[in-house]
């Protein structure tokens, strides 16, 4: 086990979320207006991983488009700034959390699956409640990022120990005692580091916990957001399903067993499309 | 079954193979009668996963199904049944049968059906599988050999296709469900 002060000297050997991603975000909490086409072009261009995404965005049968797209400039027109600003994010979101999770017992690859479930709910929740999308989006990604901190603190099956012995306590207390602080505090020490909108820094911090005087309708949609993913079966490690759907939250947002069972099938078809063929994923061109 | 959509499922793919292991998504179902094999799901959280196994004609099906009914999203229903219980579980006792197996002799079990923790019957998407999973075997009137399910913790299940054998791998612990 860790004491607080090893878990937040650990903070400081995790790998940062690349400045460019930082920029963006800080581009899309701003409602969009400060985005600049040319500045996200240079951004994606720098980027290979980034850039292959677009194309392969660009060429998908999700945008409909007529022909396949001549280049990366003819991509970056045809997709719109606030597109490309999601698919620069996803691709380095998911470099930074491919191998994380790993002290959860989480498969490679499956922590970045969950954050784009989480993080297409999040969309869909905050289109609805009629707040920024972009924002939710975000905050939703990187709402598991403080798995880093405790993959980097938690000897290998301290985890899966804790859980076995676990009883019908939010799986959050447990790792506060084992580590003197949560995934959820760390992911929020961590994007306050990255200088992130106070929103977004909120939201990663109550993903499991919203609080309720006063409550933060961008907290209660991470935090729904992450239910819907789980019940797609993403981002299920030895922690497991030992997270409460927080019922003030359920109330506010006012979703119904129906709604939030149809989201639960738009997440698995968006984040892990090979699952339900046929289905485009739930992309959009503004 | 009438009630079986036309829409064909995957195959047994190159992707869903990992070595010895056929891997099932989830929303998937997978079938084999290759005995050197094991079909194996991850990650069982409110899902179900379904194994049926005829140990004479060793033909064995796995479904992971993740919502109970299809009505809630016709149009993801149509794109992969394998996404509900009320859909899959049929699709899943044609396919195997039509892989070989007889129905009488099938070896039928079942883990998952999670519940997120202190959930006040809100949701309840862990218990409606299970309840989808017992009315479907109800009306084909088959019985559970064994099963594995509830509680708030994930499971990995796995269906040896050269004898059987179930094990369920959770929290760090492997058992097996089968033969008991």
């Amino acid at each position: 086990m860790a004491s607080l002060n090893d878990t937040i000297a650990a903070l400081d050997r995790l790998p940062a979320l690349p400045a460019t991603s930082m920029r963006l975000i800080s581009m899309l909490a701003g409602g969009g207006r400060d985005a600049d086409l040319r500045e996200v072009e240079s951004i994606i261009s720098h980027d290979e991983a980034v850039t292959a995404a677009v194309l392969r965005r660009a060429n998908s049968a999700a945008f409909g488009m007529r022909g396949r797209v001549a280049g990366l400039s003819d991509a970056i027109r045809r997709l719109g700034t606030r597109e490309l600003c999601r698919i620069a994010l996803e691709t380095q979101t998911s470099g930074l959390l491919a191998n994380a999770g790993r002290s959860y017992g989480l498969r490679r690859g499956a922590l970045s699956q969950s954050a784009l479930g989480g993080a297409v709910a999040a969309d869909e929740l905050a289109q609805i409640h009629r707040l920024n999308r972009e924002v939710a989006f975000v905050a939703a990604l990187l709402r598991d990022i403080g798995k880093l901190a405790i993959d980097a603190v938690a000897g290998p099956d301290a985890l899966e120990k804790i859980a076995a012995a676990a009883d019908t306590r939010p799986f959050l207390a447990y790792e506060r005692e084992a580590f003197g602080a949560d995934h959820a505090e760390l992911g929020a020490l961590l994007c306050e580091r990255w200088s992130l909108p106070t929103e977004i820094v909120a939201a990663v911090r109550g993903h499991h916990e919203p609080p309720s005087n006063p409550h933060q309708p961008l907290t209660d949609i991470v935090h729904a957001a992450d239910c819907v993913a789980r019940w797609a079966g993403l981002g299920l490690g030895c922690d497991g399903l030992m997270y409460p759907f927080d019922a003030g939250a359920r109330e506010r947002l006012g979703v119904t067993r129906d709604d939030l069972e149809a989201l639960v099938a738009d997440v698995l078809a968006a984040a892990a499309p090979e699952a339900a063929p046929g289905t485009a994923p739930l992309r959009r061109t503004a | 079954m009438s009630r079986t959509p036309s829409i064909p499922l995957r195959p047994e793919t190159a992707r869903a193979a990992e070595g010895d292991k056929i891997v099932v998504g989830v929303a998937d179902l997978q079938l084999s009668r290759d005995s050197s094999k094991s079909i194996i799901t991850y990650a069982l959280g409110s899902c179900i996963g379904v194994t049926l196994y005829d140990p004479v004609a060793k033909v064995g099906g796995m479904l992971h199904f993740m919502l109970p009914e299809s009505t809630v999203s016709v149009d993801k229903a149509a794109a992969n049944p394998a996404m509900f219980g009320d859909l899959g579980l049929p699709i899943l006792f044609d396919k195997v049968v039509a892989a070989g197996a007889k129905r009488e002799r099938l070896v039928v079990c079942a883990a998952g059906g999670a519940e997120v923790l202190a959930d006040d019957g809100h949701f309840r998407i862990g218990s409606r599988n299970r309840t989808v999973l017992r009315k479907i075997l109800w009306k084909l009137n088959i019985l559970l050999a064994a099963d594995d399910t509830g509680g708030q913790h994930s499971r990995t299940l796995s269906l040896r296709l050269a004898d059987g054998a179930i094990q369920i791998r959770s929290q760090g612990k492997e058992s097996t469900l089968w033969p008991r």
